[in-house]
């Protein structure tokens, strides 16, 4: 891709055949290298004029306002602090703790790195920085979900993605296990449990409203029973998190069940007969065969999820507005609302804080998991 | 625009609609006008009367339907763009003042003050003189009215013996009195007070209700949003924490999930029968009296907005009793308020789009706001039109054939009557990028307060802080310019 | 001796060999799947009948079997199917998502192919003098007011001039793994960062609200995901037999088409499918740059939430006939999308 070559000409429909089949490589890149160019890297640096930028109507269209960093300033340290970041409450004794071992569990890695493996420039800058926002982030959650304080779109974004992911994944791979086993149907329940993976991320926000209808949804007679039709999930934060993960949970969890069930279907069979023949119970089968198996797949399914966990808006948007307060507010919705109502600047900043946050997550995720699980197949 | 076209339009147009023996003269032939809007109510009677019009002219009119909360960024990036794929749109008079600063809009005076059907003296002085117009030129041509009311259940007060609430302490009385209780005959208990608190919805419309009743007592032109001395904003006082007061006290009449329920959540319930005090627009009205939905038919009334009797002293932030001198419009000692928050959807036109499109664009709106089509439109729950006419406010057989009943029709129509004509109506903030200051700035800090994220105090500060915040960025004397010139002050 | 109850013990919880399971384990698992049987079930089911509901059986609900307690009608399916113009929608779904999804395969295995079987260097200068030039062209454009086609005419000048000057004698250069890294990394951003320069550019083409923007957008969001999946197909192929086939004379082109991508079928079937499934989902993207013309299903789903109350009906005959096509496409590939997607999870 580089043009150091010089074109050959093309003289007769020979040398031009060559000519294709000498550049084939090329060629056959190009396309997805131009598409990514166009969509990807063009509107990218774009956004970052934007995040730096003021819009203003003005006669016949409408001014960019070149202002620097101040769209970031006014969600990092300004008056939309509380919005991005949310309200830090009192830290406490346990918040000291729990940072602290966090701390210390990094700092272990860290040095684990540096002392016994070949640390290399490259490595060494990427776990510093890999660390720096973990613990960043850490502290940025203690210190907003301690008593007072009032998590922001940051910290809800990383509660769908942390606690919804593992969850997706804990009972993927229960069911993944479940219908791994020799039962009957197991193409049916293949069949049935992934659909929900293809219902429209709208229509779920939807359907979950409706099932979740304290007054006339089918669940109603149920609360009712039980004495609590005077609350309901939409009023307090946390409940209405746990909608927004159910939602969530109920969509992707498919998609971790139908690979791992595939990746256990490929497990090395004789490898179990032998070990149950010598007494192994369900466990140490599992611990000893099935995970190291299974475990690259699963690293890297993770990591697929990981990535479109980021960008989650459709659910909270319908099913809470964002609300109570800014309990289920996600990085992209709340972008998305700053771009509603004209503020372009700080609707592509807070995109590019959910860019470099997703970013270091992801490819720290890629570094340090996924590719420490396939060493270890091979 | 060519003065000679623009005649030419408005002539042929003016002939043909006046007289529809010409009818076959069309002279929009070929001209196809896209026009957007919101999906649901207002799409509807749009849609089904382009083929009349279509019938009628030639133009084809192509509706564009689009989310509500999606309706003003929509018009907004495709004419702010140059894209201009929308010729016109039926909107909120609201956004009009962003639509104007980017020189989008068509001034419409010329083909208004031309046009002898339309009827403009039969609209109510309010569409005519405000929402219609921006700095004197007339923008939009209304096609709905638009006052925010209470509604209240007949039957159930009358069983309680209880009085329709006058004021906002009323108000949470009856809500408190009529909440859990079984209004809608299903055995469950309902509710006191239904009103859409929903955040990135309408709720920060209901804040301005009962701030309103509290910071303008002496007209229109008074304001509420801001002092007119020096654009400080009217939140830091006793007016605004009362009116945050009566918020978390409503919501515990009220449906356990009402912070998630916005105005088409609400309607549904009103109509089914489980609310007793609902604050709301005309809407419920219409939809009261659809058989399809409704269980309140005959069992419902609306009435003015509640109001206060105290009001806030402007320089000592405190409030005082109302007397003769300091609320001059007050009825039995209540300070009334309405506020006529957005103001009636209406049409206005894509200055950039192609002369003969403008003109079929203008033929449709005049067409669909004239009283033929207009006062049938306004009597269907499912348009989403409410009464804006005068001629629409008297009980006739269009309301008939509605279902509305003629003791329904005096209520609800008076309501509507009292509000339209309250010297002391509240409007809308018409400044230059009012979506920030309301949308985002006052209805996310009302969401964290109601949600228990905030306390009052941090709330005040929240609001007051947002909107300095704005002025300053946007330019403080511009904006308080910009504010007298909207609500008449001196 | 013991040994009766500790046999029976054994039958109950251990099973006899592999391809059995013990009773009480048996009645344990089919137990848990049927329950999530139910959670999968029953939210399909409620949008199922609520399509054949009407707004007094939803307000005054909840109403759980049809003919039983409540009487089903067809208003809803009448109201979008035949008096609306959902088929438009519906078909600019089709066609949206079909095209995209197609072209995303096609240029994502091509590019995959080559990255795996063929070496590339690409020197870093020129990478960062382009991205310079770009951001270069973007100011001037942006501050300044030059027109845009002179600023790329002279943007691409200078590159080749760079490129023929200044780049060759720089050393440092970027392989495969990087440029497989960058595609792939392309899928970790947010689609609401990149939304508006999307849409400023389709205005500027005059392509907005056409399928071809959604189409373009769509095969370029889902490309990394495409590239990530199908590399490791063909990875997987053994080289001897594509070898063999250039000994023969084929071309790269040829033993792509004729060769490569057939072994690799399972592979690309589960692509396509977990593609198409992303793109005839998508809504963010779908509203930003559809107006009338080419809006797709997941825009008018949402659209149902009116002023008059989420018109659950019709929203739920919508969400209906959106799963209708994919669950019947996905039942012919499930035995692909097993083998499929876990070739390519392996290696990914």
């Amino acid at each position: 891709m580089t043009a150091t070559d010089i074109m050959p000409e093309a003289a007769d429909r020979r040398s031009w055949a060559e000519w294709l089949d000498g550049h084939s490589g090329r060629i056959m890149v190009l396309p997805a290298v131009v598409v990514l160019l166009c969509f990807a890297i063009f509107p990218l640096i774009i956004s970052a004029y934007l995040a730096l930028s003021r819009f203003a109507l003005a006669p016949g269209g409408f001014t960019l306002k070149f202002i620097g960093l101040v769209n970031f300033r006014k969600l990092l340290v300004g008056s939309q602090q509380y919005h991005l970041l949310g309200k830090f409450g009192t830290f406490g004794f346990v918040q000291s703790v729990l940072l602290a071992l966090i701390a210390a569990g990094l700092f272990f890695l860290l040095a684990r790195y540096l002392l016994r493996g070949r640390p290399t420039v490259v490595g060494t800058v990427g776990r510093l920085l890999a660390t720096a926002m973990a613990m960043g982030l850490a502290a940025l959650a203690l210190a907003t979900m301690a008593p007072g304080g009032v998590p922001g779109t940051v910290v809800n974004t990383l509660l769908y993605v942390f606690v919804g992911v593992s969850v997706q994944f804990a009972l993927g791979l229960g069911l993944a296990l479940l219908c791994g086993q020799p039962i009957r149907g197991r193409n049916f329940f293949r069949v049935l449990f992934f659909i929900p993976l293809m219902v429209t991320p709208v229509g779920i926000a939807y359907t979950f409203r409706m099932l979740a209808d304290m007054q006339k949804g089918p669940f109603a007679p149920l609360v009712r029973a039980f004495g609590i039709s005077e609350w309901s999930w939409a009023t307090e934060a946390w409940s209405a998190r746990l909608m927004v993960l159910v939602g969530d949970t109920w969509q992707w969890t498919p998609f971790m069940f139908i690979v791992l069930l595939a990746a256990i279907e490929n497990q090395p069979r004789d490898q179990v007969e032998a070990a149950r023949l010598d007494g192994a119970n369900g466990f140490q089968i599992f611990r000893d065969i099935t995970w190291p198996a299974i475990a690259p797949i699963a690293a890297t399914v993770v990591l697929i999820r990981l990535i479109e966990a980021f960008k989650i808006i459709d659910l909270p948007n319908v099913l809470t507005g964002g609300g109570p307060g800014l309990a289920t507010e996600s990085m992209t919705l709340h972008s998305f609302i700053s771009w509603r109502t004209q503020d372009l600047g700080g609707s592509a900043a807070v995109g590019y804080m959910l860019l470099f946050i997703s970013t270091i997550v992801c490819v720290s995720f890629f570094n340090f998991v996924v590719r420490p699980a396939r060493r270890f197949e091979a | 625009m060519r003065i000679g076209t623009f005649l030419a339009g408005v002539s042929a147009f003016a002939a043909l609609v006046g007289a529809p023996a010409f009818a076959q003269d069309k002279p929009f032939a070929g001209v196809t006008v896209n026009v957007i809007t919101q999906t649901g109510a207002i799409q509807e009677p749009l849609q089904r009367r382009a083929p009349e019009f279509e019938a009628l002219t030639g133009a084809k009119i192509n509706v564009i339907a689009v989310p509500f909360s999606d309706l003003y960024q929509k018009i907004l990036t495709d004419w702010a763009s140059g894209t201009n794929s929308v010729d016109a749109g039926v909107f909120a008079p609201q956004w009009m003042v962003d639509y104007i600063a980017g020189g989008y809009l068509e001034d419409l005076t010329p083909r208004v003050e031309a046009d002898k059907d339309i009827q403009q003296e039969d609209v109510g002085a309010f569409f005519r003189d405000f929402s219609e117009k921006y700095s004197g030129k007339t923008y939009m041509i209304t096609l709905d009215g638009d006052f925010h009311m209470m509604y209240y259940r007949k039957d159930v007060l009358e069983a309680a013996g209880l009085a329709v609430p006058k004021t906002w302490d009323e108000y949470l009385e009856v809500a408190k009195a009529t909440h859990g209780k079984d209004m809608s005959g299903d055995g469950t208990p309902d509710f006191g007070s239904c009103i859409a608190k929903k955040r990135n919805a309408q709720s920060y419309w209901f804040v301005t209700d009962v701030v309103g009743s509290m910071t303008q007592s002496k007209g229109t032109s008074q304001g509420t949003f801001f002092n007119t001395k020096d654009m400080t904003p009217l939140v830091n006082n006793d007016a605004f924490r009362k009116a945050l007061d009566f918020l978390s006290e409503s919501t515990k009449y009220g449906p356990p999930d009402e912070l998630n329920l916005d105005v088409s959540d609400t309607r549904p319930l009103f109509a089914s029968g489980r609310c007793a005090l609902n604050l709301d627009w005309g809407d419920v009205g219409t939809i009261s009296i659809d058989p399809a939905q409704s269980k309140v038919m005959g069992k419902w009334g609306a009435a003015i907005m509640p109001g206060s009797k105290e009001v806030l002293n402007w320089d000592t932030g405190k409030l005082e009793a109302c007397t003769a001198e300091n609320c001059p419009h007050a009825i039995d000692g209540v300070n009334h308020a309405p506020f006529a928050a957005f103001g009636g959807w209406g049409g206005g036109i894509n200055a950039a789009a192609d002369p003969k499109v403008k003109d079929a664009a203008y033929a449709y709106f005049s067409f669909m706001t004239q009283p033929a089509q207009s006062n049938a439109d306004v009597t269907v729950g499912g348009t989403g039109f409410n009464p804006y006419r005068t001629s629409q406010l008297s009980y006739s057989d269009l309301w008939k054939k509605a279902g509305m009943s003629e003791e329904e029709a005096k209520v609800y129509l008076g309501a509507i009557n009292d509000s339209m004509s309250s010297p002391n109506m509240i409007l809308d903030l018409r400044i230059p990028q009012n979506q920030k200051y309301q949308q985002v700035v006052l209805d996310e800090a009302v969401s964290r307060f109601l949600a228990g994220e905030i306390d009052k105090e941090a709330t005040v500060a929240a609001v007051e802080e947002g909107w300095n915040e704005l002025n300053e960025e946007i330019g403080k004397d511009e904006q308080l310019k910009l504010y007298k010139a909207t609500i008449g002050a001196k | 001796m013991s040994a009766e109850p500790r046999s029976l013990a054994r039958r109950l919880f251990e099973p006899a060999s592999i391809d059995s399971q013990a009773p009480v384990a048996r009645i344990v698992t089919y137990a848990l799947l049927f329950l999530w049987t139910l959670v999968v079930v029953v939210p399909l089911y409620w949008v199922l009948i609520t399509s054949f509901k009407g707004p007094g059986e939803v307000d005054n609900g909840p109403f759980y079997l049809p003919f039983v307690d409540f009487a089903p009608s067809l208003q809803a399916w009448d109201f979008m199917l035949v008096q609306n113009y959902t088929l438009r929608p519906y078909m600019n779904s089709v066609v949206v998502a079909v095209a995209s999804t197609l072209l995303a395969v096609l240029i994502g295995s091509l590019a995959a192919y080559a990255l795996v079987r063929i070496r590339f260097q690409v020197k870093l200068a020129a990478v960062a003098i382009f991205l310079i030039l770009l951001t270069a062209i973007i100011v001037a454009v942006a501050t300044f007011g030059v027109r845009w086609e002179i600023a790329i005419v002279v943007a691409t000048a200078l590159f080749i001039i760079a490129l023929f000057t200044l780049v060759g004698r720089t050393k440092h250069a970027v392989g495969n793994n990087d440029i497989e890294f960058w595609i792939i990394s392309n899928r970790i951003m947010p689609p609401i960062v990149a939304v508006l320069p999307i849409y400023v550019m389709f205005q500027q083409m005059r392509l907005l609200d056409t399928q071809v923007a959604l189409i373009a957008t769509y095969t370029a969001i889902n490309l990394p995901i495409v590239v990530w999946l199908t590399r490791d197909f063909f990875a997987g192929i053994p080289l001897d037999l594509e070898e063999s086939a250039q000994i023969d004379g084929a071309s790269k082109f040829r033993v792509f088409f004729t060769i490569a991508l057939p072994l690799v079928r399972s592979g690309l079937a589960a692509t396509f499918l977990l593609v198409l499934i992303l793109a005839w989902n998508e809504y963010l993207l779908a509203l930003f740059l559809s107006n009338a013309d080419a809006q797709t299903m997941p825009v008018l789903v949402s659209a149902q939430n009116t002023t008059r109350g989420p018109q659950w009906w019709n929203m739920s005959v919508l969400i209906t006939v959106m799963i209708a096509p994919v669950i019947v496409i996905s039942s012919i590939l499930q035995k692909h999308i097993a083998r499929g997607l876990l070739v390519g999870a392996v290696k990914g």
